[in-house]
């Protein structure tokens, strides 16, 4: 039982160690177009990625203070929200780890 | 709303200061969206167990404001083992000398209570862990980079250890130590009626002979390890095994003779004989007294032999472990010697 436990916990450390480089890719591709956080975590939902508030919000501030993502509060549906977009070197960025997302894909593909 | 008033606040108490209003501000517009989305979809108010449904689903306050804080340590992965290691070094730097001066008034003057207590030992070892620790929190704080990081050299790294290579300087004074001792110890100590030591006639018991025969024998069996091990500097199980018997014959024999009170009497021309006597009783009392120490010095060491045995049969089973060894061929552990 505590086997079992032990490879569950396991796997999800794995799992999200995994997931976390990718997830800044994902937001990345996402703000091509400028949306605010939960419009964001909405269409990385409907693409399959689910990622929680309390992941997401840290995450866009990080990237913004890299400076990868520009933001700007305005009001919309009477409710003042924060709306993200890249910046020119986040524009770089994604092209960068677009190309290296593809040649570690395909090189896992070959090898799994 | 109330719950998730609470929520926000509880989460901005652990929040940096500056970036509070704005956290908070972003992160209740997402609550709040997903509350509407949720009324929308239900088409009435959501009850408080629904909302508490979402605020659980968030995490507790205190683990999502902690994502919105990079990750501090005290001392930081580059610097913890050399904090580990400075810290290990003074502790026992400060540990073993009172130790040992501790044991030798237990053992010399046990009536000497002063150097006996070890409470302050440990005020002491505590202010070491304290100023250690303190010192690397304000390396790491201040951000001292170590030179070292960036102009090491593979060169000049310390040449890689194998723990069952006998260094050929070791045995040969190991030898040149032995026969120097047995030499003085033949001429002065071999079995005679009166031994004469620098002016002093010592008389022993007959079981010296028994003694001296045998640690003369087993300094021979020594001699002869070491001279094997001086051409074939590995340790093998075999040697090992006769190191181990060696070492516990050898410590047998000395508690023994600690045990045996052999010296009868002790004469000299300025030494009166009822002095002499007092003497004589004071040696052998002082040599018994040091059986107790001798024990726990012989278990120490054989329980060191014990280990070298155990690391060979360990090395044996899983001959990969120790690369330089193995794949030298000179290595008689691979030659089977």
């Amino acid at each position: 039982m505590s086997q079992s436990n032990g490879n569950h916990d396991l796997f999800e450390n794995l799992r999200l160690e995994l997931r976390r480089g990718c997830l800044s890719l994902a937001v990345l591709s996402q703000l091509r177009t400028e949306r605010y956080g939960y419009t964001l975590r909405k269409a990385l939902a409907e693409q399959g990625l689910e990622i929680d508030e309390g992941t997401l919000y840290p995450l866009l501030r990080r990237l913004e203070s890299q400076g990868l993502l520009t933001s700007v509060w305005r009001e919309e549906e009477k409710r003042n929200k924060r709306f993200y977009r890249l910046s020119p070197e986040g524009k770089l960025m994604l092209k960068q780890l677009g190309a290296e997302w593809q040649r570690i894909n395909s090189s896992l593909n070959g090898i799994l | 709303m109330e719950l998730l008033d609470r929520y926000l606040q509880a989460i901005e108490f652990w929040l940096p200061k500056r970036q509070r209003q704005d956290i908070i501000a972003e992160l209740s517009e997402d609550l709040r969206s997903q509350i509407e989305e949720k009324e929308t979809e239900l088409g009435r108010k959501l009850e408080d167990a629904e909302v508490e449904a979402i605020l659980k689903r968030c995490g507790s306050p205190l683990a999502v404001a902690s994502r919105y804080r990079s990750q501090q340590y005290l001392i930081g992965p580059t610097l913890f083992p050399i904090y580990r290691f400075v810290l290990a070094v003074l502790l026992i730097g400060c540990v073993v000398p009172r130790f040992l001066i501790w044991l030798a008034f237990l053992l010399v003057d046990p009536g000497h209570r002063g150097y006996l207590h070890m409470e302050n030992l440990w005020v002491t070892v505590l202010y070491f862990a304290f100023f250690t620790t303190l010192a690397f929190a304000i390396a790491e704080r201040s951000g001292v980079k170590l030179e070292a990081l960036d102009t090491w050299n593979p060169r000049k790294l310390p040449p890689a250890r194998d723990p069952n290579r006998i260094l050929r300087f070791g045995s040969l004074l190991e030898i040149a130590a032995a026969l120097v001792f047995n030499v003085w110890f033949v001429s002065l100590f071999r079995p005679r009626p009166v031994i004469d030591l620098y002016g002093a006639q010592l008389t022993l018991a007959p079981e010296w002979r028994i003694f001296f025969w045998s640690f003369l024998l087993l300094a021979a069996a020594n001699i002869a390890i070491a001279g094997v091990n001086l051409f074939r500097p590995y340790w093998t199980r075999l040697r090992a095994s006769l190191r181990l018997v060696a070492d516990g014959l050898g410590a047998g024999l000395f508690c023994g003779l600690l045990k045996a009170q052999v010296l009868v009497g002790i004469g000299a021309s300025s030494l009166p004989a009822p002095q002499a006597v007092e003497l004589t009783n004071l040696i052998n009392r002082w040599m018994a007294r040091t059986l107790p120490w001798a024990i726990v010095t012989t278990l120490v060491i054989l329980g060191f032999d014990v280990y070298r045995i155990m690391r060979l049969r360990c090395v044996h089973r899983h001959s990969g472990s120790i690369g330089p060894a193995v794949n030298d061929l000179s290595n008689p552990m691979v030659n089977g010697n």
